[in-house]
């Protein structure tokens, strides 16, 4: 379980928050989506969940104890993490990216080896094929296959995952959302999930959390922040898509 | 340029062209490596630590912009030593310049994204610097080495100047003596050694680039071939450049003995960059070698009057030849002296109280300025005196060397004595004036009225009608301290000032200048035929 209790961050001193007094709890094994526009303050408070960033206030809480106790390097290497920028090593091979954190923990390498290929398996990529080649030679979709094998190696109860689908096409993305919800049920993994699109955070969350301009409206499952929205932004933000999808639908 | 007697002069040089090459190759190896050593980690603190960015690039820049002699100078005076120490020095301050800079730039261009997964996944900052940042600038970085290496070798040349050796020992002592093939013979090899530098330093960055294992089977196999063959490319170099280096590191030229202070039984000889001083040299040098039991080491053509005099001073070398009015004017700053004996009397009495140095019997001739023109202005014009050259100096153009241009007892002063206004001056090298008198881009130059080119070029000095020029008696300067320890060698070279005069002295530059005729066989010829190399003890 995450907690997050009245936690703040500011960029500029405290003139503007990013991430204003925010509280709630990401359930064990649930997916948690957390749907805002840019500058919503859902990527830092992604950030703050792993000390890239420290909250200027608040406490954020991983299984009961206070992160901010907790030696950042190994909490990060709990947690796994995929970027919005996929943010692959270059100049490692598909099969030394996906090992890092294993290597970094110093895990024997035929282990580092047998996972590597378990997950690459997992994520559609045959090993034989892929685990020698280099990022620049995949594409964009399996790239980002690569990047969620390499967030999951070292077998993470946690996993954050920054608009991992951004930058794909609507094809690859469909289908790596498809995948992604098999995989979920299969991992039974705690996963906190950001994105600014709102058909995706129905399609993939279990709750989904609505950040405005760093504040938190609501945080419920698709039902209840459709069904019952709690703010006027909220209302809007899922009138406005229904609005759409009609107007789409007329045009079919 | 390329003629038959170009191959053979190689041929004929190609144990000192070896031993030269690996000098060079030494020179550039340490100080590139040393650069490296620096370089790398102060780009890197530079790219974490904000506030050093500005400062360090700023430093490395205006180390850059020093100009290479005027550093070798400098460090020369700093360390008040000369040979290959102050050269590798000069060498690693340029080097540090691309390679700082392309440190911070290749880490600065390592992708924000990456760098922030390297954190998100737990990296220390130390594994993000081995793990990541370092692999990816390193194509950024071995650029910047390459830069650093290439130019290296170019600047190399130069430490010759102060007694370093490298290939530019050949193009110094081409220049010396107006002897092209000399300077090709420096320049060409190290041309080549640059392009080889290059080629080396890219297969290196070529062999450690990552490999694609997508192209075709033939294509993977040829990389993985070729991959250690790159690799060891650099090794390869290194140690050629080794062997050259040690292969010949009893030899008396090389530049890391001589740095030391003399040993019981050698004595190290300089000069400075021009024949005549080359000629007194070998004289010297075979004279003590046939009449002495110490080593004769040549540390010849050094870069001019103040570094010889440094090199004397700090125990660089032991023995130079001086004129008196140099010494008296350059050196101890003093005004000129008329008469020609008193003058040697106050330069010796003030080298013995304040340099700890000697001046031993005068070799017998006068090498004073001859204020120079063409023989045919001179009788178009009818000039004889340099007081005939003032009312048309307005039309004439002058060529001097830097020394003179800025000597009290040069330009300076005879602007001031006869009321002397050239329409241009320009500063050449003692070598170039000469030829450019003779090809007509200058008018005037100062000559050294013991040149041979005076008689080979068909040229006229003028008399000093208001005698402003001292006497520049010339003679051999020894360090207290060695002539101490070895006595004889007041007897011996002494022995010069028999065989010596205007005339011959004349003579005896023509033969090298006029002639190109080495400097070493003149000098034998001459000891030869006055019976002065048999050895009688």
């Amino acid at each position: 379980m995450i907690a997050y209790k009245a936690v703040c961050k500011s960029f500029d001193g405290g003139r503007y928050y990013a991430v204003n007094n925010v509280s709630f709890a990401v359930q064990a094994g649930e997916t948690l989506v957390l749907l805002g526009s840019s500058g919503s303050g859902k990527t830092t408070l992604l950030k703050l969940t792993n000390r890239l960033l420290e909250p200027d206030e608040g406490i954020i809480e991983l299984d009961g104890q206070d992160i901010s106790r907790q030696d950042p390097i190994s909490l990060r290497r709990r947690i796994g993490y995929v970027f919005q920028g996929i943010g692959l090593f270059p100049h490692m091979t598909i099969e030394a990216n996906v090992a890092m954190v294993p290597r970094l923990l110093g895990w024997s390498r035929s282990t580092q080896r047998e996972k590597t290929n378990q997950l690459l398996r997992m994520v559609g990529l045959s090993p034989d094929s892929y685990a020698r080649r280099y990022p620049e030679e995949l594409s964009g979709g399996q790239q980002q296959r690569v990047a969620v094998a390499r967030a999951l190696a070292a077998d993470p109860e946690y996993l954050l995952m920054d608009e991992p689908f951004g930058a794909l096409d609507a094809l690859t993305r469909d289908m790596l959302q498809q995948e992604f919800l098999s995989l979920k049920k299969r991992l039974n993994k705690t996963i906190v999930f950001v994105t600014h699109d709102i058909f995706e955070a129905l399609a993939l969350g279990d709750r989904i959390a609505i950040l405005h301009a760093g504040r938190l409206e609501q945080i419920g499952t698709k039902q209840e922040v459709v069904g019952n929205p709690a703010t006027d932004f909220v209302r809007d933000l899922f009138g406005k898509a229904a609005q759409q999808l009609a107007a789409y639908g007329g045009m079919l | 340029m390329f003629g038959d007697s170009w191959i053979a002069l190689v041929g004929e040089r190609l144990p000192e062209l070896w031993l030269r090459t690996g000098e060079h190759l030494m020179l550039t190896g340490v100080s590139t490596g040393m650069a490296v050593l620096v370089g790398i980690p102060l780009g890197i603190c530079a790219a974490r630590i904000r506030w050093l960015r500005n400062p360090v690039t700023g430093a490395v820049g205006i180390l850059q912009t020093i100009p290479s002699l005027a550093m070798l100078s400098i460090l020369l005076t700093l360390m008040h030593k000369i040979g290959a120490t102050p050269a590798i020095i000069a060498l690693t301050l340029y080097a540090l310049l691309p390679i700082v800079r392309n440190t911070l730039t290749g880490m600065e261009t390592v992708p924000p994204a990456v760098l922030e997964a390297a954190r998100g996944m737990g990296m220390t900052p130390r594994q993000r610097l081995w793990l990541v940042e370092i692999p990816l600038s390193t194509p950024v970085i071995v650029a910047g080495i390459r830069t650093a290496a290439v130019v290296g070798v170019g600047i190399a040349t130069l430490s010759a100047f102060i007694g370093a050796g490298g290939l530019g020992q050949f193009i110094n002592r081409g220049l010396a003596l107006s002897n092209t093939d000399l300077i090709l013979l420096g320049a060409i090899p190290a041309a080549l050694l640059a392009l080889l530098v290059d080629g080396t330093i890219a297969a290196l960055e070529w062999g450690l680039r990552r490999k694609r294992y997508s192209g075709s089977r033939f294509k993977v196999a040829l990389d993985r071939c070729l991959r250690p063959v790159a690799l060891s490319m650099p090794v390869v170099l290194i140690a050629a450049g080794c062997v050259a280096y040690f292969s010949s590191s009893m030899s008396p030229y090389n530049p890391f003995w001589g740095t030391r202070v003399a040993d019981r039984g050698t004595l190290r000889i300089g000069t400075k960059n021009f024949t005549e001083q080359l000629i007194l040299g070998e004289l010297m040098a075979q004279l003590i070698g046939a009449r002495t039991d110490l080593r004769v080491v040549r540390r010849f053509n050094l870069g001019g009057t103040m570094i010889c005099h440094g090199a004397l001073k700090s125990g660089g070398i032991d023995v130079y030849a001086e004129y008196t009015g140099t010494a008296l004017t350059a050196i101890l700053e003093q005004p000129v002296i008329a008469d020609p004996d008193r003058a040697y009397e106050v330069v010796s009495r003030e080298y013995r109280r304040r340099f700890a140095a000697r001046w031993l019997r005068r070799f017998g001739f006068n090498n004073t300025y001859a204020i120079t023109i063409r023989e045919a202005d001179a009788v178009a014009s009818n000039l004889q005196t340099v007081s005939d050259l003032v009312p048309i100096a307005r039309t004439l153009r002058a060529g001097f060397t830097a020394e003179f241009s800025e000597r009290p007892d040069g330009y300076p002063g005879l602007r001031r004595t006869y009321g002397l206004q050239f329409r241009q001056v320009r500063d050449l090298d003692p070598a170039l004036m000469y030829q450019a008198i003779a090809t007509e881009e200058v008018d005037v130059i100062c000559a050294f009225a013991t040149d041979g080119r005076i008689a080979a070029l068909d040229l006229q000095p003028l008399s000093d009608d208001r005698g402003f020029f001292p006497a520049y008696d010339a003679a051999p300067v020894v360090r207290s301290e060695v002539l101490d320890s070895h006595p004889e060698l007041r007897q011996v070279l002494g022995l010069l000032g028999d065989v010596l005069d205007d005339a011959t002295m004349q003579r005896l530059n023509f033969e090298v200048d006029g002639k190109k005729r080495q400097p070493r066989e003149v000098a034998r010829e001459l000891l030869e035929s006055h019976g002065l190399l048999r050895k009688e003890k």
